[in-house]
């Protein structure tokens, strides 16, 4: 029994360390993290997936596809940096016989990779997603290989990502999943957080509740001592109409609040998007009055304008209800 | 052996009873609540407002440029071959649309030809909003290549080339400066007149009442006679599931159907294109565009411009396009900014299913919604039809 586990932990150990070496060796790919398919272009990420929606509709494919057919690459960038690198895409034919191993490497072996290309976009700067679509003519293994340049130091990070296309065959996928699981499970095992993770079950569920219940502690726009109220000179607000507010900052002792600088957004929680404009605050009027300008709602419904009001004390976060 | 016959028979029995009962069950509507009533009347065309303003033209009201416009939108000349108008893609008989997936012009246009009808309301023009008033929209087309295919230049010249259009033109905007080109502000100067005046004519175009109003307004006078005789009971469940569980007045609320703004709905790419980055993209373009409200051609003094100011920027545009309106949208097939979905049921389907957006992110939600209530929407949706756009200054 003792020994058995030993042999499983020297395997596993052996595992690990060849996936690390791997790892480390690799500039980048794309890799499945949690529910999420992520391409790593060296330390820069980008959520990576690709549609083949002439044939699968709306389904999400990470490498594998399963036709020749109209197929459309999307990195929805995770960093910043990627929005302003400019971005090159190749698909090559694989000819490095490596299949799914092929690295970064393999491919720099092959030299000249234009007779080999079976799609290059070249570089492009896109400011909101990557997005590029080629029409495989055949099925067979291929190399994708994306490229960014750091502008200033004209650092050129690349991801490298061998696929099938119209795969038929459950391939490698068992042989990971398999990997990954035992690389769970050596992880709990040896980090003892299964153990952990049991014994402090009963006490975390409790710290859970108590953590929802701060969550959702009624927020009042009256945080930080600061109290806000504000009017609608043209009437109740209405939906699709663009218009001011007033707003009016008190002190807990009801003095008003002046000098405050305010910033403001917004949205609709329970719709996970935000306001439809950009409002700002166009005028201190006095009083503790500021002028709202480019306020806007497009659907009935709750929405939370909220405002992070900063004076000479400090910065306070204010959130108001609203129900239209 | 009896007792299993029985059995069978028995639950066969009742199968049948349920199905015929779902199909047959009398379908005596609940009266509507004064909340809903709100919603039905802020959704109907007795509320809408009047006309906004349009300060960055000074000609919109004017009805001398509303006829002149109008003559301007139907001649073909204005374009590279001589054979297309705005009426060629905004066709008056098709509520101002084309049926088609795609405009079809000179080349395809990049998107669905949507109606004009109404669209002076709007803070927005263009699918991704990439026009902010009916007068700088109108240009674009003219010199767009796969659409008039013309330029200012030309579209000057035809103008200033016909008699009875100089003497409309010159009447409205004085005399013609230095269009031959040699003074880019006169040429463009007179090429923003154009679009003023194709733009009133464009303003006077609102739509006709529909049978949905006509029930609103038997609501309204408590005729529950005329109600009945205006709406089947699928039309009001199909109504009560519009204002309701199907969220569609989240978007196409007021009585235009539509909120104006931009969302992400998660619609499929259209076949040999990329997925349609919509008003991540418009933003930037409206904001760089020379006719805007901010430009040097906008009527305004003032630059008032509260929509321009604060325009939202981020993340949340991409994949984003504006909301249609929905009225008489059994007649305005193919539907989504490529035309991409054919017909109104498949359209209930894919809000039904809210899949994951190619593209940013699918604001809507699954509605779970079973067959006969999408049945009903679509009837309902139906009510929305209504007579050709009414010219507003032929009532006048």
């Amino acid at each position: 029994m003792i020994m058995e586990r030993i042999a499983v932990r020297f395997f596993l150990g052996f595992v690990l360390s060849t996936f690390l070496w791997e790892a480390a060796v690799a500039h980048g790919g794309v890799v499945q993290e949690d529910d999420l398919c992520v391409i790593k272009v060296n330390y820069l990420r980008a959520h990576f997936k690709i549609y083949q929606p002439r044939v699968s509709g709306h389904e999400q494919f990470c490498e594998d596809l399963p036709a020749a057919s109209e197929s459309v690459f999307i990195m929805e960038y995770q960093h910043d940096a990627l929005k302003s690198m400019p971005i090159d895409f190749r698909i090559i034919r694989d000819v490095t016989g490596k299949g799914r191993f092929a690295r970064m490497e393999d491919v720099e072996q092959l030299g000249d990779l234009d007779g080999v290309t079976v799609f290059y976009q070249p570089a492009m700067i896109e400011p909101d997603v990557f997005t590029v679509m080629h029409e495989f003519a055949e099925e067979g293994e291929f190399i994708g290989i994306v490229s960014a340049t750091q502008l200033d130091t004209r650092k050129v990070y690349a991801a490298v990502f061998p696929f099938e296309v119209g795969f038929t065959g459950v391939g490698y996928w068992p042989f990971f999943i398999a990997v990954l699981v035992l690389l769970q499970l050596q992880y709990l095992l040896m980090s003892g957080r299964l153990k952990g993770w049991i014994k402090r079950r009963s006490p975390g569920v409790a710290a859970g509740i108590l953590l929802c219940a701060l969550l959702i502690a009624p927020v009042a726009a009256d945080e930080g001592g600061l109290r806000v109220s504000y009017s609608t000179p043209a009437g109740p607000p209405e939906i699709n109409r663009i218009h001011s507010w007033i707003l009016h900052l008190e002190s807990a002792e009801g003095m008003p609040v002046e000098n405050a600088t305010i910033e403001v957004s917004g949205g609709m929680p329970e719709h996970d998007h935000g306001l439809p404009t950009q409002p700002r605050v166009t005028e201190e009027l006095g009083n503790g009055d500021y002028r709202l300008d480019g306020m806007r709602f497009h659907m009935r419904g709750y929405w939370e304008i909220t405002l992070t009001v900063g004076t000479a004390e400090g910065a306070s976060v204010i959130v108001i209800p609203l129900q239209l | 052996m009896k007792s299993t016959f029985l059995k069978a028979g028995g639950a066969v029995a009742v199968a049948a009873v349920i199905v015929i009962g779902w199909h047959v069950r009398p379908l005596a509507a609940p009266p509507w609540t004064d909340a809903e009533i709100n919603v039905l009347r802020s959704l109907s065309l007795a509320s809408l407002p009047e006309l906004p303003p349009d300060p960055s033209n000074a000609v919109a009201d004017n009805p001398d440029a509303a006829a002149f416009g109008e003559r301007l939108f139907f001649d073909p000349r204005l374009s590279a071959n001589g054979g297309i108008s705005c009426a060629t893609c905004h066709q008056p008989v098709r509520h101002f649309t084309d049926g088609l997936p795609k405009g079809q012009a000179i080349g395809t246009s990049k998107r669905n030809t949507p109606s004009i009808v109404g669209s002076a309301y709007s803070p927005w023009l263009y699918w991704d909003g990439r026009r902010d008033s009916q007068w700088a929209q109108a240009l674009s087309p003219l010199e767009d290549p796969n659409e008039h295919g013309s330029s200012r230049l030309e579209v000057v010249a035809v103008v200033a080339g016909d008699e009875a259009y100089r003497a409309s033109y010159e009447a409205l905007f004085g005399e013609f400066g230095n269009i031959s080109g040699d003074d880019p502000v006169a040429l463009n100067t007179a090429f923003a007149n154009v679009g003023k005046a194709i733009a009133a004519f464009e303003r006077t175009l609102l739509p006709a009442a529909s049978r949905f109003d006509d029930y609103v307004a038997a609501l309204n006078t408590g005729d529950v006679k005329e109600q009945e005789t205006l709406f089947s009971d699928d039309e009001v469940q199909g109504l009560r599931l519009f204002i309701g569980k199907a969220n569609c007045t989240q978007c196409h609320n007021g009585p235009l159907f539509t909120n104006n703004e931009f969302h992400n709905t998660g619609v499929l790419s259209s076949p040999g294109e990329l997925p349609d980055k919509g008003r991540a993209i418009g933003v930037r373009e409206v904001l760089a565009d020379p006719f805007n409200c901010f430009g040097d051609y906008s009527d305004d003094p003032k630059r008032q411009c509260a929509e321009l100011t604060f325009v939202r920027t981020g993340p949340e545009l991409i994949g984003a396009v504006r909301t249609p309106s929905l009225r008489n949208v059994e007649m305005t097939s193919p539907y989504m900014q490529k035309g991409q979905v054919a017909t109104l049921a498949e359209v209930l389907r894919h809000y039904n299913e809210a899949p994951d957006a190619m593209i940013g992110h699918n604001e809507a939600k699954p509605l779970a919604l079973g067959t006969r209530e999408r049945r009903q929407l679509e009837t309902f949706l139906k009510t929305l039809t209504a007579a050709d756009a009414v010219r507003q200054f032929d009532s006048m």
